[in-house]
């Protein structure tokens, strides 16, 4: 049983650090979103249920990246505004799998990660989104369907 | 850059601001020495754990989040003053520890027993009746013997210097031969013969 951080900490940080590196293509987002899911995870301990530490910090993670994206998405929209610039055209580059994921939702970017990168089973991935697992499950699968559309 | 510098460097700045929040109050590590890797852990009134292995048992953990809470954690920087002590007192450049000592999470009577043995000198040996006797209970000397089998902090509390009445070597939670060398360290070889004294063979 986990009873002090540095065994959470020691036990997840390299899955959690992975995960968001996958779920944020990027190491300074994936430091920010490692720092943010711990510190959460310290302030809000004990884990609301013991031995399901890893589908807990899962959870906080995939939330911190979902707001994380929203928080860009408003960016965005706000840059678009300032778009004069005459239309480059679009330069169709090859797709490959990781632009796909990139390019889905960050919900079901989420799903995808946790079932087919992280390997993690249905009702951890269930546990990891706050849902059920039939839920889960079709959410990766959209995931899925979009990704092979996406690299077809 | 791989996934484990990364890791290492996220850590080092979670800790730091871990610490500002007042989320984490004491810091371990494990260093590796001469007498084979030492789990080391420190809190805010000093060193709480020296823990002979690489991680600490259950009991151990325990005590110190019944001290001081779940905040727990990985600290080289903290714990680093307190294994460079041990260093030099495992290569002779040193013979007292100048280190405050947090016997937090034990019962009054091994603190007794504890301070007790805190005070007897470098190279010299003791019995555990007679740290009964100091330690004001002079017919515990079983309870002494257990009390020091419990000694969260050996080396520098040094429990090693306490040999059974008989002149055996009595027990030691590193392992006879760890009391043995430390012994051979500080006593230029002038160690007592033999292992667990003869009601414990």
């Amino acid at each position: 049983m986990i009873t002090t951080f540095g065994e959470l900490l020691e036990r997840y940080e390299r899955e959690i650090m992975a995960y968001a590196l996958r779920l944020t293509g990027d190491r300074d987002d994936a430091d920010d979103v490692y720092q943010e899911t711990f510190l959460a995870a310290f302030r809000a301990w004990p884990p609301p249920r013991r031995g399901q530490e890893r589908a807990w910090l899962y959870r906080i993670a995939t939330n911190k990246v979902i707001d994380r994206a929203r928080r860009e998405r408003r960016l965005v929209r706000l840059g678009d505004l300032a778009l004069a610039a005459p239309e480059r055209g679009s330069s169709v580059t090859r797709i490959d799998l990781a632009r796909a994921i990139e390019r889905l939702p960050a919900g079901q970017r989420a799903a995808f990660v946790l079932r087919h990168v992280q390997g993690l089973p249905y009702a951890e991935v269930a546990a990891a989104l706050d849902c059920s697992e039939d839920a889960a499950r079709s959410r990766v699968s959209e995931a899925t369907r979009k990704v092979r559309v996406r690299i077809a | 850059m791989s996934v484990d510098t990364l890791v290492a460097e996220a850590r080092e700045r979670l800790v730091a601001r871990a610490k500002r929040e007042g989320l984490a109050s004491v810091g371990y590590a494990t260093f590796t020495t001469d007498l084979g890797p030492l789990w080391i852990a420190v809190g805010p009134r000093g060193v709480l754990t020296i823990h002979y292995g690489p991680e600490p048992g259950v009991s151990e953990l325990a005590r110190l989040v019944r001290a001081y809470g779940p905040g727990v954690v990985p600290d080289e920087k903290r714990v680093s003053p307190v294994a460079s002590q041990v260093e030099q007192y495992l290569s002779r450049r040193r013979q007292r520890f100048d280190l405050d000592v947090d016997l937090r999470g034990l019962t009054p009577f091994q603190r007794r027993i504890l301070r007790a043995t805190a005070r007897v000198p470098y190279g010299e040996l003791t019995t555990y009746a007679d740290v009964a006797r100091r330690a004001g209970s002079g017919r515990a000397t079983r309870a002494a013997g257990a009390a020091l089998g419990a000694n969260p902090v050996p080396i520098v509390v040094p429990c090693h210097r306490v040999v059974a009445s008989d002149g055996s070597l009595g027990g030691y939670a590193g392992g006879l031969r760890t009391k043995r060398r430390l012994l051979a360290l500080e006593r230029e070889g002038d160690v007592p013969k033999g292992g667990w004294p003869p009601a414990r063979r």
